[in-house]
């Protein structure tokens, strides 16, 4: 696996695709702390969330990247189709991680914030950060090349799945209460948002660790799924 | 000697188009089988399904060694590589579990028996298509496989480069792989090839029902299956609507017939088929 995640790593890079997703997630964070100081809570919760759209975006410029033959032959030469999908995941997931340490240390370097941060708040936003990371991911997963043979189902799909997850706190608000269950089938993009926002950031025991186990969970589970569909194809 | 791969009533359709009906067939350890056809004939599917890329819309492929290595060299090796070819060796090498010592050793060997050192400063997507289809069979024996699976090897490569495949095939069987391939107007083969298998309309028969232009189509009631299962002489059985369609050839005819009629059971009708230019029964 680590070979595969190397040969993975290695074309994504010669083939240049990663610039649009690196370099928007890059410009974004310049931009977003243009101005200062900014509190830290709130900063890290909003780039934690770019940070989940961009992984979508990752996620699908690296699971298209092997042409369909390549493909078959990688999984032949492996030995596993379960092990070459995650061998894919976890490259995406480690481009993913780079983004995560630009996104935690940039606005430290250059003082962005009006408060130090602290190892409790840093070590929160840091997970939030890899939490939601890996949720884009899994999501991206289910509506990759390899599953969907229809870029409209596929692009069209996710978008609709991503903006839907995003906007799931209003859809919770506007539905009546009988349906607002229906709100847990999205992927949890925006759970950890309203915990931090009203965390003060002094004690870890004052926020809800639910919504991150909630995302842990979610996570495994379409991975699995995506497992299962993949060796369907 | 010892079974390799078992398809047991192997089917495959894509869409409406139904590509192989109903194959059986047992590939053994230490053999060289070519699978023949014309275009579109199902032989690409068979050696997918055996070397386990594609699935059988229904059946079973049986594999009673788990650990079987299997060596795949596609009809057209993809060409968006961006690795030089020693580099993409290395690292499906290592994805196949080789260590990087024996890989040193073996990847240069093999870029000089291909002649293909010369290139090596350049990503397999900038090689010509000879060229990458000599990639393609290099990474297919790097692991020394049991089964080494060749669809159209030979279609854009040099006299070499032929030569040394028909070398390498020589190898590997003298070292106790079997060797599947399919290939088009070539007989460079000829001479290493133990077993051919012919592919007509998606059906399978050991004996070249194109080359016998004359077939008898049988049609036959009440007889059971599996008694003619055993019947050597029926080169392709179809059941349909409780009839059996028996394709035999023109000299065993009325051997099939007379064993019928012993067993009882009715003859519907008995015509001839004739095989035309586009490889059609008519």
């Amino acid at each position: 696996m680590k070979e595969l995640v190397k040969y993975s790593l290695y074309d994504y890079i010669r083939s240049n695709k990663y610039f649009p997703p690196v370099s928007t997630y890059f410009i974004f964070i310049f931009v977003f702390y243009t101005y200062k100081p900014n509190p830290v809570i709130s900063s890290y919760a909003i780039t934690a969330l770019i940070l989940y759209i961009v992984s979508v975006w990752l996620c699908i410029s690296i699971l298209s990247l092997d042409a369909p033959i390549q493909k078959q032959m990688i999984i032949l030469h492996l030995k596993s189709r379960n092990r070459y999908y995650l061998s894919k995941l976890m490259s995406v997931w480690l481009v993913a991680m780079v983004l995560t340490v630009y996104a935690f240390l940039y606005p430290i370097v250059f003082d962005m914030f009006k408060e130090p941060v602290t190892l409790t708040t840093g070590f929160v936003s840091l997970t939030n950060h890899i939490l939601l990371a890996t949720l884009g991911i899994c999501v991206a997963s289910l509506f990759s090349k390899g599953l969907m043979d229809n870029p409209v189902n596929s692009y069209g799909g996710l978008s609709l799945i991503v903006i839907l997850s995003i906007a799931a706190l209003g859809i919770y608000n506007v539905l009546p209460p009988t349906f607002q269950n229906i709100v847990w089938i999205l992927p949890p993009s925006v759970i950890t948002q309203t915990p931090l926002s009203n965390w003060s950031g002094e004690n870890i025991s004052d926020l809800s660790i639910f919504p991150f186990v909630w995302i842990i969970i979610y996570s495994l589970l379409l991975v699995v799924l995506f497992l299962k569909l993949a060796k369907r194809k | 000697m010892s079974k390799l791969v078992e398809l047991k009533q192997i089917s495959k359709e894509y869409g409406n188009k139904k590509v192989l009906h109903d194959i059986s067939l047992t590939i053994e350890e230490n053999q060289v089988i070519a699978f023949l056809g014309g275009n579109g004939t199902g032989k690409s599917t068979i050696l997918r399904i055996i070397s386990s890329l594609e699935r059988p819309s229904s059946g079973k492929v049986v594999y009673p060694n788990k650990s079987l290595r299997i060596g795949y060299v596609p009809d057209r090796f993809p060409k968006m590589l961006r690795f030089t070819p020693g580099e993409y060796l290395h690292y499906v090498g290592r994805i196949g579990g080789i260590s990087k010592e024996d890989l040193n050793k073996r990847i240069p060997d093999l870029l000089h028996r291909f002649q293909l050192e010369v290139m090596n400063h350049k990503w397999i997507m900038h090689l010509s298509k000879g060229n990458i289809q000599k990639v393609g069979i290099i990474q297919a024996i790097l692991q020394k496989p049991d089964l080494f699976i060749l669809d159209e090897p030979i279609s854009g490569l040099d006299v070499h480069a032929q030569q040394e495949l028909v070398n390498i095939v020589k190898e590997f069987k003298k070292q106790g792989s079997t060797i599947l391939l399919t290939y088009h107007e070539s007989h460079k083969f000829d001479d290493v090839i133990e077993t051919t298998y012919y592919l007509h309309h998606g059906m399978i028969s050991k004996n070249n029902m194109l080359a016998k232009k004359q077939i008898k189509l049988i049609e036959v009631k009440k007889i059971d299956e599996l008694i003619v299962k055993q019947w050597d002489e029926v080169l392709h059985m179809e059941n349909k609507e409780n009839r059996l369609l028996l394709y035999v050839g023109l000299e065993n005819s009325d051997t099939i017939l007379s064993r019928v009629l012993q067993l009882q059971g009715s003859i519907d009708s008995v015509s001839t088929i004739v095989v035309d230019e586009n490889n059609q029964i008519g």
